[in-house]
């Protein structure tokens, strides 16, 4: 292993990485190869939306944490209304981190998305409706994921440009104060 | 101008100028516990610590109230204008501040890095821990319990797929033929039925969390996943009656409390109806099914 760069850098965390690719991988490659070995559409679907299911958590609860810092669920609130919360890490942590691993998150992100829709339109070619459920459901979980942290990643900025405005506006206003003082 | 930045959340005294004097006089004399020039932060709601979405690093929020008492206390003491007076009042409050500011930044620090921070295995451990709870809230109904329907706030989807899955695959392994279009059927009609009696309920008026209510639907699947069980490894028709009768009647029992929480009592059986509804065929299809 070669020594890291300063101006490139290797990826941080490269199990999480490993991790967050894997089930996605394996999904679809389970999917696309079983019709050549098994012939039983109940194999296939369970297996195929377990592998979606536990790639869908891996995404929300760790990689999407250890990789952009970035994470969001739904609580229910003493009113009983479903509030969607967003959360992110502050601004230094979150410039500190590896280029390579966001890079890698977003895009195998939606590059799954556009798999599944693929296949979609395949078995909706063929009109195989039991295995456009199996499509439908994948692609759903992947969408709720992309939706999920693109708000949290425009949520991050809009709170970082707010952060920023409001601390120069404290930090103005209290040099004004000084300065007044000072006179 | 310095006024202006925490003008709004105090009201203006009328002798402004005066108390930037005796403010400049406290600076001047020079108490060691009196804020230096830090006016409060610009009006902004409050930072809501436990739920906020971001976390300043190196500027924890300044507790608006604190410092805002401090310059309370300047315009009320204003009529002597002795130094000596203004530090008794000032002072008790940037200790108060302190702590205060010291608190909320331990918890402003302390809950969020906990959950965006916290290592893989607990997040796990809280999510299995999660769905065991959902269940034994879900399917051993307390008759005694206070307010059916703030039970499964905590909702997930993990127990709902399980079962809903577990459901299908007994049933395809008890057919002996079409196995994979029993299964297909069965999670469709589940899955499917699942939404369509949340969106029942929402038409109706009722107040339900459309998450909240399908996990709820999928949970109660669990006493029908046992007769199924049952039901796969005695075949007397009998015995499949008796069993899958109880497990009905166990699942309904369970989804009852909270279906009728959700609704106006006089569209209680309109929505209810549905419920039972698809238990009962689930039920014939456990019995039918051969």
């Amino acid at each position: 292993m070669e020594r890291v760069q300063p101006t490139g850098e290797n990826y941080a965390n490269p199990r999480t990485c490993f991790f967050h690719v894997l089930f996605k991988a394996a999904a679809l490659a389970f999917y696309i190869l079983s019709a050549l070995f098994f012939n039983s559409f109940v194999i296939i679907f369970v297996v195929t939306v377990l592998l979606a299911a536990l790639d869908f958590w891996v995404v929300k609860n760790v990689s999407g944490r250890i990789l952009v810092g970035l994470r969001w669920w739904n609580e229910i609130n003493e009113q009983g209304e479903s509030v969607w919360k967003f959360e992110c890490l502050d601004q230094e942590s979150l410039a500190r981190m590896n280029k390579k691993d966001s890079w890698l998150f977003w895009w195998t992100l939606y590059l799954t998305a556009v798999a599944w829709i693929f296949l979609g339109i395949f078995s909706l070619i063929r009109f195989q409706a039991d295995y456009l459920l199996v499509v439908g459901v994948c692609l759903s979980l992947s969408i709720a994921n992309i939706v999920g942290f693109t708000k949290c990643r425009k949520d991050a900025k809009k709170q970082i440009q707010q952060f920023a405005s409001q601390t120069i506006a404290s930090r103005f206003s209290s040099t004004l104060q000084s300065a007044f003082s000072v006179v | 101008m310095a006024k202006m930045s925490h003008g709004d959340t105090i009201p203006l005294h009328p002798s402004s100028q005066s108390d930037i004097d005796e403010i400049e006089n406290l600076m001047i004399a020079g108490p060691a516990n009196v804020l230096p020039a830090r006016p409060p932060s610009p009006p902004r709601a409050s930072i809501p610590v436990s739920s906020s979405p971001f976390l300043p690093s190196n500027l924890p929020p300044p507790p608006p109230s604190a410092p805002a008492a401090a310059y309370h206390k300047a315009p009320i003491s204003a009529s002597p204008p002795d130094a000596a007076y203004h530090k008794a009042p000032i002072s008790a409050s940037p200790p108060a501040a302190e702590t205060s500011r010291g608190g909320i930044a331990a918890d402003g620090f302390g809950s969020l890095p906990n959950t965006l921070t916290e290592p893989v295995w607990d997040t796990v451990k809280r999510d299995l821990s999660r769905i065991v709870s959902n269940l034994k809230l879900v399917v051993f109904p307390n008759p005694y319990r206070e307010d059916p329907g703030k039970a499964l706030r905590d909702w997930d989807l993990w127990g709902p797929f399980f079962f809903i899955v577990f459901l299908g695959l007994t049933l395809s392994w008890s057919a002996s033929l079409k196995k994979s279009e029993v299964f297909a059927v069965a999670f469709a009609v589940l899955a499917a039925g699942a939404i369509i009696l949340t969106l029942n309920v929402l038409l109706l008026g009722g107040h339900i969390i459309f998450f909240q209510s399908l996990s709820l639907l999928g949970y109660c699947l669990f006493p029908l996943d046992v007769g199924a069980v049952i039901c796969m490894l005695k075949d007397n028709v009998i015995i499949k009656i008796i069993v899958v009768s109880i497990a009905l009647a166990w699942s309904s029992w369970a989804a009852y409390p909270f279906m009728s929480a959700a609704v106006n009592p006089r569209r209680k059986a309109l929505a209810l109806y549905p419920v039972f509804l698809m238990y009962i065929s689930v039920g014939f299809l456990i019995i039918a099914i051969d």
